[in-house]
């Protein structure tokens, strides 16, 4: 508890609730959810199907909008923001990667690699060395000149998590990554995601209902019907034993927790 | 129960479904409406007999064109329909469906869909039909005495027929969609990523490069071959052929420069750095790129259906403008009627055709000119008066001021070369025979020579000074204006002399006048040159005759549909000389009856015009339309991506009107460039006749056209902005 007063939150959550539906016919996806998440943090959300995880990730990406409480990243509330300054703040803060690459089938890696950064205006000498920067930093450099459909399932993720990272974003929202990949590629991402974190830093928050995936992470949050049913930071615990305490939870959480394997 | 399912569907689907119907209601509405104008032409009180059964059956013919074109748009329609219901099918079938049932269901919303298109295409056609009708009765240049409500039966049925056949052929197509196509086909549909048929850009650009060359080959042959119309008929197969491989040329070059533009357009963006890595423009030349690979035919077909069209109407109204322009020049008197002589070259010609044969015994060849005043006399032979008993008429009957025109050929009795041709005039003056004169009569028969008595009495009748012409001098007159007028003003401007039975003339004037150079009422002109020489020289030379006509103004306060009616049906006696007949009466013709029939004319041109360039720039408008809001829903997931990482709507919206913009003028630029072309050689050649003009109606009917263009291209581009709105704000659900 002492670290996290120490650190910088960069990104703050405060009795946030989401319903669903209008009278009569309420789903409450989230149920008063407070958390915060310190500068270069790895955090994972974990949930079984229907637990609230991705309405929250949305949430906090500024793609779906709150019912009530705030979300504070980098000291702004995202929660009020007008429609235009979150297409900015987006932008400029986050980097998105989901379960689907969602890459753009009719750019190369390169070019959906760069698409960020020629949103944002930067000129194109700029985009170029940024592009191959990150493109090394994943071990996609090879790939850059095909197309989505040329690339095995691992390595387009590697591509969308290079566009997610191109920017620097503030924060990096990741939605079942490895979710449609197998567990080989799973792995490469899951310590590029690592290493990204280790070494630059960067703050990534990922939602995944697959232990081992969630053993990467240096801190997860548990959510049952909506609200956060626990935490586990791993500390100074390796990956390993990490997981074991992971598995723990995950069978407490009873029921669905055996789905959530 | 299935029923149910199928109008549910219909409902649900409704956005999709919105566009096949819109193109179905469309096709039904103008089918129905077009396939009227002959009973709009009834109603519009255009009363001349046969026009009404003239314009039904050119606008049959048309109506298999047009059925062809509704066809192809609705079988794309309904391609694109398809194509999004692929995975619902798909679900049935794993809920353990079976095909048939699928079938049935699919069967069922063409015909909920197909019904209620026809019901409302029907509605509205029988609407604009009312409305054309006004449009139709200005054409012809109609009032409309007694306007009714009208439906066409006829109509209906046609139009109920061709429904038929093309529902059933988009069920057939349907079936076999959903009978070939694999289950896991129809239900991974969306979710897998796209293969993109990419083409190797150096030979994509290499193709359009053929291409551009093709079409400027192309362009070049026309503008120097110009069109077969002009060849003689020696060479008349060749040029056919020539111009054959022209058209082939144009087409094939069209193809191939949209086959390779994708190709080229990202190696040239690409090469522009700082433009292609900015804003989303890389993704919206990509993203053209991708769907240009598959559309390229259809774009071609539509550049060349949009040339089809522009060409068409721009031609049809200009000619039929040029004629009525013209048309006082062309008649300037009341009634003219024409005796031709036989010649030594033309007599046999005539003997061929005359029965019985001892008829042909006393045809002679003409060695000089006969008064036809007296002679115009014969037997009424309109219906109430047969003709045994027909009562006598006499041109004296109603003629008031009148003149009596001959033609001579300029080479005299019994010789047969021309002593005065257009391509001689332009060898002395080192000139290009323009291209409407090669092979053409006037130059292989020569102009035609005028005593100045004749024509200077013509032009008293007309009100004009009589122009001077010496014993040694001569006048060019022409009245079908454009080019050959020109040829000869320059010839006199110039001074240059013309020699005419070894006697050599000079010009008498520097400009003849057009107005009153008509040697007969006619619809396109009478006189494609004429030299007018003094009368004792005429008598000198004793020249060939060739035609004689007899210009007639009715007598003062003469009431003159009355004196037509008089005179019209007369069967003229047989001009004897001698007992020999020198030659044989030709045409009749009353001013009054021209202008009808320009009138006629000029309203039934300009209608197919006009309905044919209005049915091809819709359908290719529709075509397009359905195309790009097709691929704005195929590209929705795209478009929620760009949202996600942060593209404002604003610059998403550009992109979708940039690459729109590019599908609709690309074709449209394409179209516009073969039609210049095209009408650059045509008006050339129909400059023949007078100038022709592009204005006026036709700058009118043409911006009517581009307002429907730019209209389709406006809803599609709001409706894409719709959807794509839609598909940003879609939640991303659990």
């Amino acid at each position: 508890m002492q670290t996290t007063h120490m650190a910088t939150p960069v990104l703050e959550v405060a009795h946030l609730e989401k319903v669903y539906g209008a009278l009569g016919n309420v789903t409450r996806a989230l149920n008063d959810v407070s958390f915060t998440v310190n500068r270069g943090e790895f955090v994972g959300i974990m949930g079984a199907s229907g637990s609230g995880k991705s309405t929250l990730l949305n949430c906090v990406s500024t793609i779906d909008s709150a019912t009530s409480g705030t979300i504070r990243i980098n000291g702004q509330d995202v929660t009020r923001m007008k429609q235009a300054k979150l297409s900015q703040f987006r932008r400029e803060e986050l980097g998105f990667i989901f379960q689907d690459s969602n890459l753009l089938d009719t750019l190369t890696a390169r070019e959906n690699i760069a698409l960020p950064l020629t949103i944002a205006r930067v000129n194109s000498a700029e985009i170029s060395t940024r592009v191959q920067d990150v493109a090394a930093r994943l071990s996609i450099s090879q790939v850059l000149d095909k197309y989505p459909y040329q690339m095995s399932g691992g390595q387009q993720q590697r591509v969308a998590a290079a566009r997610a990272l191109v920017t620097d974003p503030t924060m990096i929202m990741a939605d079942e990554p490895t979710g449609a990949l197998d567990s080989k590629s799973a792995r490469l991402l899951l310590e590029s995601l690592e290493a990204l974190n280790r070494r630059l830093r960067a703050t990534v928050l990922m939602v995944t209902h697959d232990s081992f995936a969630a053993s990467y992470t240096s801190h997860v949050l548990f959510i049952r019907d909506g609200k956060i049913f626990t935490e586990l930071r791993r500390g100074d615990t390796d990956r390993r034993e990490f997981f074991d305490r992971i598995m723990e939870v995950v069978a407490m959480m009873g029921g669905e927790g055996s789905d959530a394997l | 129960m299935l029923c149910k399912l199928a109008w549910g569907n219909v409902r649900r689907a409704g956005r999709d479904y919105l566009v096949y119907l819109l193109t179905l209601t469309l096709g039904v509405t103008v089918f129905y409406a077009f396939n009227t104008v002959s009973m709009q032409v009834d109603i519009a009180g255009i009363d001349e007999e046969g026009l009404a059964q003239v314009m039904g059956s050119m606008l049959g013919d048309l109506t298999y064109f047009l059925a062809g074109v509704m066809a192809f748009l609705m079988v794309y329609a309904n391609n694109f329909i398809m194509k999004r219901r692929k995975k619902e099918f798909g679900l049935y079938q794993v809920l353990g469906m079976g095909r048939g049932r699928v079938a049935t269901i699919m069967a069922l919303e063409t015909v909920i869909v197909s019904v209620v298109a026809f019901v409302a295409g029907i509605v509205l056609g029988v609407g604009l039909s009312q409305l054309m009708t006004f449009f139709t009765a200005s054409l012809f240049k109609t009032q409309i005495a007694n306007f009714h409500f009208f439906f066409s039966v006829h109509a209906f049925n046609l139009t109920l027929a061709c429904m038929l056949v093309m529902f059933v052929l988009t069920l057939l197509l349907n079936l076999r969609a959903v009978r070939r196509t694999k289950l896991i086909e129809l239900m991974g549909a969306e979710r897998r990523n796209e293969s993109i048929k990419t083409r190797n850009p150096w030979i994509a650009i290499a193709i359009f490069a053929v291409g551009v060359v093709l079409v400027g080959v192309a362009y070049y042959r026309l503008l120097r071959d110009g069109f077969p119309l002009t060849a003689t008929d020696s060479k008349l197969q060749e040029a056919m052929n020539q111009f054959g491989i022209t058209t082939a040329m144009v087409t094939v070059g069209t193809f191939a420069l949209f086959w390779g533009l994708s190709g080229m357009l990202i190696k040239l963006l690409q090469s522009l750095r700082g433009v292609y890595w900015r804003g989303l423009n890389m993704f919206t030349v990509r993203q053209l790129a991708a769907k240009v690979n598959t559309v390229c035919f259809s774009m071609g077909v539509i550049a060349m259906l949009l040339f089809l069209a522009i060409t068409s109407v721009t031609c049809g109204m200009s000619i039929a403008n040029v004629m009525n322009e013209n048309l006082e020049r062309y008649n300037p008197v009341d009634v003219s009627q024409t005796y031709v002589y036989y010649t030594p070259d033309t007599l046999d010609y005539y003997k061929e055709y005359v029965n019985p044969s001892d008829e042909a015994d006393r045809m002679v060849p003409a060695d000089t000119t006969v008064d036809l005043y007296p002679a115009w006399h014969g037997r009424d032979s309109s219906a109430d008066n047969n003709d045994e008993t027909g009562k006598k008429v006499d041109i004296a009957d109603v003629a008031g001021e009148h003149v009596q025109i001959d033609s001579y050929l300029s080479y005299p009795f019994g010789s047969s070369n021309p002593s005065v041709t257009p391509s001689e005039m332009c060898k002395i003056m080192g000139e290009k025979l323009p291209k409407a004169f090669g092979g053409s009569n006037a130059d292989t028969m020569g102009l035609f020579v005028t005593p100045a008595s004749q024509y200077n009495k013509l032009r008293q009748m007309m009100g004009e000074e009589p122009v001077h012409i010496g014993h040694d001098q001569y006048l060019l007159t022409c009245d079908m204006g454009g080019e050959l007028v020109d040829l000869y003003t320059k010839y006199m401007a110039g001074g240059h002399a013309l020699t005419l039975g070894g006697h050599t003339l000079k010009p008498a004037t520097d400009k003849s006048d057009e107005d009153t150079a008509a040697i007969a009422n006619s619809a396109m002109g009478s006189n494609p040159g004429t030299v007018v020489v003094a009368d004792e020289l005429l008598s000198q030379l004793n020249l060939q005759p060739y035609s004689s006509s007899l210009l007639v103004n009715y007598k003062q306060g003469m009431d003159t549909t009355e004196a037509d009616e008089s005179i019209k049906y007369t069967l003229l006696d047989d001009l004897l000389v001698d007992g020999k007949k020198p030659g044989s009466w030709g045409t009749f013709i009353t001013r009054s009856e021209m202008y009808t029939q320009a009138a006629q004319m000029n309203g039934l041109i300009s209608c197919l015009a006009i309905y044919i360039g209005f049915v091809l720039v819709v359908a290719c408008a529709a075509i397009l339309s359905i195309q790009q809001l097709s691929n704005v829903a195929d590209g929705s997931r795209s478009y929620r991506v760009l949202a996600q990482i942060g593209c404002d709507d604003r610059q998403i919206r550009h992109s979708v009107m940039a690459q729109q913009a590019v599908f609709f003028l690309f074709p449209l630029a394409v179209g516009l460039a073969h039609s210049f072309l095209a009408l650059k050689v045509i008006i050339e050649l129909v400059s023949i006749f007078g100038n022709m003009s592009i204005g006026g109606t036709v700058g009118l009917t043409c911006a009517i056209f581009l307002a429907a263009y730019g209209g389709y291209f406006l809803v599609t581009y709001l409706m894409s902005a719709g959807m794509v709105q839609a598909a940003i704000a879609t939640r991303y659900s659990e």
